[in-house]
């Protein structure tokens, strides 16, 4: 019962967070709520059991993206300038897309043949000896391609600042 | 061997509240101490007495603190009203969190954490959110540009500090801060990371914005940065935050590289706070000696000289351990 409410209150901080970002005018309060929605994705990694993740998401997207978030709006106009007013076109494109995106991802977690596994042995499959052991073994291409497609979105993010400048 | 409140307490629940009554307890009574500590430190290093109301001026602290619990809340008439409420809770309540986490005893602790390292640095990030809504919520140009620094600060002082504890979890292999101080049993971690220790006190001092890194309040230039629009107890939070982040780095500088609560002849817990108020008192001696950094001057030294340094550290770190 408890567990129950402790999920859902996880849920709805993902959700509200998730329409305050999506929604709100002010560009403050969509970083609010995307820190708000990703605080909650935190908590369901902790309800599922794996304090690790729920620590580094709290790390990496709160302390880190939220705040650069931050860091990069306070350093541009965006903060004081009204936003321009919905575009009916571009929002119906928007809806579109989202509807469709939604189905898909609706569809195939609805096609899905989930099996219950039986919840690790002991703490140690979840443990970060084991996390560490995967990433840098079995799924080493994997974790090298990730970290290549960040650096690519680095230098992108360079380039178009440089261009943009001169 | 070790005893955690859940075990002693046989209920979650109760234990909880229990550690948040101590914990809350202790950092209040210790805030007010450490302001009269350093109000006695500043007034000795400046040649003056310093407070003098009731025995050796204690009685000062209990007349501030009824001061400020007294005063009005005031809020600033086009402030966020909402932000500007939360932000001092915000900034307050991590370190209140992350304060059960130190293993202050080797027999009675609050609870040992096996990724104890890895939360204290996510949740003690959150702060810096707190102090940019304090800023942008107070609608004060002032604290708007307090904010944009100490921002601009917290991230660039995060990755030394960062950097110099990751050698101490290669060396120890864990990352309960239980173990940590275990593993220094023969000697403490400061003589084989020395360099760590130090660029950790460095970014300690810059991430509670305390001189000579206190750009986000400097008081000559920004009134008072980022609260300058806060009264009563509402500033005092921010106040008790600040020592309280304070304890709370020393605090990790003692179980990472002072070898904890180890040490001959007294009780656990006595030598635990002896280093940590040691550590206190120096980076009070900071604040009383240093003069403050322009902000060019203070990214500068956290870019070209902290983070190399500490990468070169890890990079010294890693051959060593290879090779040994």
């Amino acid at each position: 019962m408890l567990e129950q409410a402790v999920i859902y209150t996880f849920v709805a901080l993902v959700l509200i967070g998730g329409f305050m970002a999506a929604f709100s005018r002010q560009i403050l309060y969509a970083i609010i709520g995307l820190g708000i929605s990703l605080l909650g994705l935190a908590g369901l990694f902790l309800n599922l059991g794996s304090p690790f993740v729920a620590a580094m998401q709290v790390l990496i997207y709160i302390g880190g993206i939220t705040v650069a978030i931050v860091f990069a709006m306070m350093l541009s106009i965006a903060m004081s300038i009204r936003p321009p007013d919905p575009d009916t076109r571009k929002l119906g494109f928007a809806i579109a897309c989202a509807v469709i995106f939604f189905g898909a991802v609706a569809h195939l977690i609805r096609g899905a043949q989930f099996q219950e596994i039986a919840s690790p042995a002991s703490e140690k499959a979840w443990s970060v000896g084991a996390l560490g052991h995967a990433l840098l073994t079995h799924y080493n291409v994997v974790f090298e391609t990730l970290s290549l497609v960040l650096l690519l979105a680095i230098i992108g993010a360079i380039l178009i600042a440089r261009k943009a400048s001169t | 061997m070790k005893t955690d409140v859940i075990q002693l307490f046989e209920n979650p629940y109760l234990a909880l509240g229990v550690t948040i009554a101590v914990i809350m307890a202790y950092l209040s009574v210790n805030a007010i101490m450490l302001i009269w500590l350093e109000r006695k430190l500043s007034a000795r290093i400046q040649r003056r007495i310093g407070p003098q109301r009731g025995p050796f001026g204690l009685m000062q602290q209990i007349f501030d603190m009824g001061k400020l619990l007294s005063k009005e809340l005031l809020t600033p008439e086009h402030a966020n009203k909402l932000l500007y409420v939360i932000a001092p809770i915000l900034v307050f309540a991590p370190v209140v969190a992350l304060s059960s986490l130190f293993p202050i005893t080797s027999t009675y602790i609050f609870h040992d954490f096996n990724i104890a390292i890895v939360l204290i640095l996510a949740i003690s990030g959150i702060n810096v959110i707190g102090i940019f809504l304090a800023g942008w919520g107070s609608n004060n140009k002032y604290a708007l540009l307090g904010a944009v620094r100490s921002v601009a600060q917290n991230i660039s002082y995060e990755i030394p500090l960062i950097l110099s504890v990751i050698p101490i979890v290669m060396i120890t292999r864990t990352m309960s801060l239980y173990d940590i101080t275990l593993a220094q049993g023969t000697y403490p971690f400061v003589l084989v990371q020395p360099i760590a220790l130090i660029i950790f006190i460095i970014s300690a001092t810059a991430e509670t914005n305390r001189a000579p890194f206190d750009i986000p309040e400097a008081e000559s230039e920004l009134v008072a940065g980022f609260h300058t629009e806060y009264s009563g107890m509402r500033f005092g939070l921010f106040f008790f935050a600040e020592y309280s982040n304070m304890i709370f780095a020393c605090a990790l500088a003692t179980v990472l590289f002072l070898g904890g609560w180890r040490g001959p002849f007294l009780p656990d817990a006595v030598w635990f706070f002896i280093k940590v108020y040691a550590l206190i008192v120096l980076m009070m001696w900071f604040r009383w000696t240093f003069p403050r950094l322009r902000f060019d001057q203070l990214m500068k030294f956290a870019w070209v000289v902290l983070v190399p340094l500490s990468l070169i550290n890890l990079l010294i770190t890693t051959l060593v351990l290879k090779i040994v």
